[in-house]
């Protein structure tokens, strides 16, 4: 389905003289355009502007643009901060986010391609059945779920982080789709050469599909990272904080250090700022897998 | 077997069959075990092998706390106590904690008769048997239900408005005697850059029990019924929503009323708070500081001052409930220099024992004096029969008045309601 | 390995390897155990922490169950009838039908405009499309902190109020105000900001994916550019791709919990039902019983609204 890039808008025709509305129009565009590029990148003004100020300069009566003495030892208060564990909290995203990524991956790849490539009589139910959990809105399972994981005593855990949340039936259903319509012809080749279900999936369908794996990747691991209901009800003891809950509850705090707290901020989308960078190209294509589903 | 419909009967069973109901029925077996009696990780046997305790602390605003808790526990030699010190929604934070099998084992909190029903927590009878008589009545009553009491008081902290005084004195204002008083006060002192007073970020919800007890109400009567009913209780609500409507209220502020740092940064001439905070606003304002309680209603009516505090329970399930037990009979008893530190080096609070609060020096001079009295001769104390859900409900009485402008009197009733529902669950 | 379900092809492992020929597949054998082997574990977490949870929910609710998560006394539909009369659980419901109300209509059009906006740019596009969709970095927890201390705070130092003291406005206590309701604008604006990139993407490619040919030939047949053009060959082309906005939207918007419990609290006239929800069961009321049974009257809404959205608009694409 890949559509190349066109380098206009909506095709106009040929000789299309604008005119002086249509003038007019473009430059109505080209503001709007504008203002919403500086509305969109407030936020990380202010993020940035906050996160190297004084408390000081952010509670002064009249706006400061941006702090004269830029406090980099913000860095340093944050992380010996002993109410916030934020060198806790990035560990534990991070391996929530790393580990819940790929297990997500590897069981809905697999689960999917089962369901897309090995006959069984009972495939089309299992697949209702999982696309049925798509009818139940995840978040309102929460209370349960809580009572399950409780019961497991999985509660304040990177278990009882991770593990309810790699069966995700949304990325089976794409994967499922995703292989139904991959070329028949590279996994008969290698069938004749006598490789089964595993080997052909791991050496000929997995290595073909890295663009997809890899577009699916970072938009799991994004959500991953910026998880929230579900890390607030399971992380009670704070040792097991993800990096949003412990900047959640620090609001809350009876007291609140707001520069320390956009320092926080600014480290928390630091991975995801760099994922963006990176990857920018496979996240848009992740968006528009999951959006349109073809 | 129509296949478009999803979960037909026959495929789950397959299903359960085929992928282990074994682990559904292990968790359900857990489940059902794990909620009465106690987890089966009891780390008794071996003489000599220290049991582990956690000790749940709400996050406290007073630098220091913290590490005097962990003082306090690592000075206790007969097991290993950790303490988890958490910010934000503690009361939250707490129930899930209960609810499941990692909760704590010692937990500080204010005592409701769910959680007695419920057996969340262990009664204390026998260690308090002897130092019965030096707590203040009004604080046993707080944790005793059905005649057996249920936690220890760590901390008393009454709750009153603190003010600055030069601010009244330029506007020639004296500390209100009423409502009305206050109102008209508030509303003088409020320029474009001060406020008159900060009552919360909610516009004021923590009034509602002063604002009651000032109209001669009470939340629950000796008879189990709803005592803030009456004509007088309506009228005081439409008091604070009159506050609120004056514009004379500060909000939005970053920190809430439990924080000083409005008044400290000058935003407000007033601030509804507790005595804890009075070291901080002595260091910012210095002598600049006066207290009244809430005023009175009216020449009927009587000022108030709230007395809530914290209190020390033990989790009935967890695993070495003894242990829990002679922990805070040792903290909470026995270790008065502790107990007397933990009140009074940060932070203000009144020691629950009297013996204790008689020869506090720092609370008997100045604004805590003040405080103190205002407290022995108009405090009031939390009735355990009123449940969360209860007070859930009188929430959003207070918030429909002082927000929306509601009618209290119809307000009351829905509150009523669920009152009434709650205690005829409680005590049929 | 039972074989009770009789199909039109015989599935009987046994023959599996004579029947090779008579499938279209290559069939390989022991069929039944691979694909328990790749399907397997994931059905059984989806079991354990979908299917139990919801089913154990449904117990629950039909049981009193305070300040504990097993069930205490039998109480039939009184949860749920409790709960449908409940006025702060309906009115719950109305908040999040305000919420939709708003933020639905306003991230379509907004999302389609600037896709269009982005699309027609000539040069730095990627750019552009970049500074749009790199909110989606930030969580909602991220987005509520700086709307609620720094932008939208009640407080003289609040980039609102200060840009309000510019004109000589009052400051407003954004999140306290009920009367306007001021606090609804940080919090549309809160999800927007997070989401329009989402969507800007998804319309983008959906405008990718419309052939030129369309548009010449209705220039041939005299059609005019600008907006007939837009109204009668890009909007119907974007059939697929708006459905699948407006249906995706609408289930985020249910599930809004986080903005809301970030930038509000627990208070009762901003409450969506999730918040709701939470606090009674997982806050200090524990009220699990009444808990569960809201949460699976929400689920109920939600799967019939989605239903409806997709039957009123069809889903407009091949093999779902």
């Amino acid at each position: 389905m890949a559509v190349a890039e066109r380098t206009t808008g909506t095709p106009q025709p040929i000789g299309f003289n604008r005119g002086a509305m249509g003038r007019v129009g473009l430059v109505l565009r080209w503001i709007a355009l504008f203002i919403a590029v500086v509305l969109f990148l407030l936020p990380f003004y202010l993020i940035l502007r906050n996160a190297l100020s004084a408390e000081a300069d952010i509670t002064a009566p009249s706006w400061t643009l941006f702090p004269s003495h830029l406090q980099w030892s913000n860095i340093g208060e944050l992380f010996k901060d002993t109410q916030v564990p934020m060198a806790r909290a990035l560990y534990n995203s991070a391996v929530v986010g790393i580990l819940g990524t790929a297990g997500q991956l590897l069981l809905a790849s697999m689960a999917g391609y089962g369901l897309a490539r090995i006959p069984y009589r009972h495939a089309d139910k299992i697949f209702y059945a999982i696309v049925a959990t798509l009818m139940i809105p995840g978040a309102v399972t929460f209370i349960p779920s809580f009572i399950v994981v409780s019961s497991l005593g999985w509660v304040s855990s990177l278990r009882g982080l991770i593990i309810p949340t790699l069966f995700s039936g949304f990325a089976a259903f794409l994967f499922r789709q995703y292989f139904l319509g991959f070329p028949r012809e590279l996994e008969e080749a290698a069938r004749v050469d006598g490789a089964g279900y595993f080997g052909v999936f791991w050496r000929i369908v997995v290595p073909n599909s890295l663009p997809f794996f890899a577009a699916l990747a970072a938009i799991t691991f994004i959500g991953t990272w910026n998880s929230f209901l579900w890390p607030l009800v399971i992380g009670q003891d704070s040792s097991s904080w993800t990096v949003q809950v412990a900047m959640s509850t620090f609001v809350t705090a009876q007291t609140i250090n707001i520069h320390e707290l956009f320092m926080a901020v600014a480290v928390s989308i630091l991975p995801l700022i760099l994922i963006f960078a990176f990857l920018q190209r496979y996240l848009i294509q992740g968006v528009t897998q999951s959006g349109i589903k073809d | 077997m129509p296949a478009h419909v999803p979960n037909a009967g026959l495929s789950r069973r397959d299903l359960l069959k085929r992928t282990g109901s074994l682990a559904a029925l292990a968790a359900f077996a857990a489940a059902c075990g794990g909620n009465t009696g106690r987890p089966s990780s009891d780390s008794g046997g071996g003489g000599g092998a220290k049991v582990n305790l956690s000790q749940w602390y709400h996050q406290y605003g007073e630098t220091g706390t913290q590490q005097a808790a962990t003082k306090y526990a690592k000075a206790y030699t007969d097991a290993n106590v950790s303490v988890a010190w958490t910010p934000g929604d503690y009361a939250s934070k707490l129930s899930s904690g209960l609810l499941s099998t990692k909760g704590p084992d010692v937990f500080e909190s204010q005592l409701n008769i769910g959680m007695v029903k419920s057996n969340q927590v262990v009664a204390l009878d026998d260690i308090m048997a002897d130092v019965k008589d030096d707590f203040q009545p009004g604080d046993l009553a707080t944790n005793t239900v059905d005649g057996k009491i249920y936690g220890i008081r760590m901390i008393v902290d009454p709750q009153v408005i603190y003010y600055r005084k030069s601010l009244l004195d330029k506007a020639g204002i004296k500390p209100p005697e009423t409502i009305d008083d206050l109102i008209s006060a508030a509303k003088e002192l409020t320029t474009n850059k001060v406020k008159g007073i900060f009552v919360g970020n909610d516009g004021g919800n923590a009034l509602g029990g002063p604002a009651l007890w000032s109209s001669g109400g009470t939340y629950l009567t000796d008879d189990h019924k709803p005592g803030f009913t009456d004509g007088r209780a309506a009228q005081a609500f439409g008091k604070l929503h009159e506050l609120y409507a004056s514009k004379s209220v500060l909000l939005g502020s970053p920190t809430d009323w439990t924080d000083p740092s409005a008044i400290n940064q000058g935003l407000v001439a007033m601030q509804w708070i507790g005595m804890w905070a009075v070291p901080g606003m002595q260091k910012a304002l210095g002598n600049d500081l006066g207290v009244f309680a809430f005023p009175a209603l009216d020449a009927q009516g009587k000022p108030a001052v709230y007395s809530g505090g914290w209190t020390q329970f033990v989790s009935a399930k967890s695993p070495n409930v003894d242990a829990a037990k002679k922990f805070v009979k040792w903290l909470w008893i026995d270790k008065q220099d502790f107990q007397e530190d933990w009140s009074l080096n940060y932070g203000f609070h009144i020691p629950p024992r009297k013996s204790l609060a008689a020869k506090a020096a720092k609370l008997q001079s100045g604004v805590a004096a003040d405080t103190v009295k205002l407290t022995a001769d108009h405090g009031h104390t939390d009735n355990p029969a009123w449940t969360p859900k209860m007070g859930s409900a009188f929430t959003d009485l207070l918030t429909n008045v002082i927000k929306k402008g509601a009618d209290p009197a119809a307000e009351i009733t829905k509150a009523e309601k669920t009152v009434n529902a709650e205690l005829s669950r409680l005590f049929g | 390995m039972s074989a009770s379900v009789k199909t039109p092809w015989a599935t009987d492992p046994a023959t599996a390897g004579e029947r090779r020929g008579a499938r279209r597949r290559k069939g390989i054998a022991g069929n039944t155990l691979w694909f328990w082997v790749f399907v397997g574990p994931f059905v059984v977490g989806l079991l354990v922490f979908s299917y139990l949870p919801i089913i154990w929910s449904l117990v629950l609710s039909f049981f009193e169950a305070y300040n504990t998560a097993t069930p205490s006394k039998f109480v039939g539909l009184q949860n749920y009838i409790d709960m449908l009369t409940d006025h702060n659980f309906l009115s719950s419901l109305g908040t999040f039908t305000i919420f939709a109300v708003f933020i639905v209509p306003l991230t379509f059009v907004l999302s389609l405009a600037l896709a269009l906006l982005v699309n027609q740019v000539k040069i730095a596009r990627s750019f552009f499309r970049s500074v749009f969709f790199l909110p989606t970095a930030c969580s909602y927890v991220v987005a509520s902190l700086i709307w609620r201390l720094s932008i939208f705070n009640g407080v003289r130092f609040g980039l609102a109020n200060t840009v309000l003291d510019w004109f000589g406005i009052d400051g407003i206590a954004w999140l306290s105000t009920v009367d306007p309701p001021w606090y609804w604008l940080p919090i549309v604006t809160v999800r927007l900001w997070l989401q329009l990139g989402f969507y800007m993407i998804l319309f983008i490619a959906g405008l990718q994916r419309i052939s030129p040919t369309l548009y010449e030939a209705a220039y041939v047949d005299g059609a005019k550019p600008g907006w007939q053009v837009f109204r009668y060959i890009t909007l119907p082309q974007l059939r697929a791709t708006s459905v699948a906005v407006l249906i995706l939207n609408l289930i985020a918007a249910y599930q809004a919990f986080d903005e809301f419990y970030n930038l509000i609290g627990n208070v009762n006239y901003a409450r969506p039902p999730l918040v709701y929800l939470y606090g009674i069961s997982l806050g200090s009321i524990q009220d699990l019983g009444h808990g569960s049974a809201g949460a699976l009257i929400l689920a109920v809404i939600i799967m019939i609204v989605t239903l409806l959205q997709s039957r009123i608009f069809g889903f407009g694409k091949a093999g779902d």
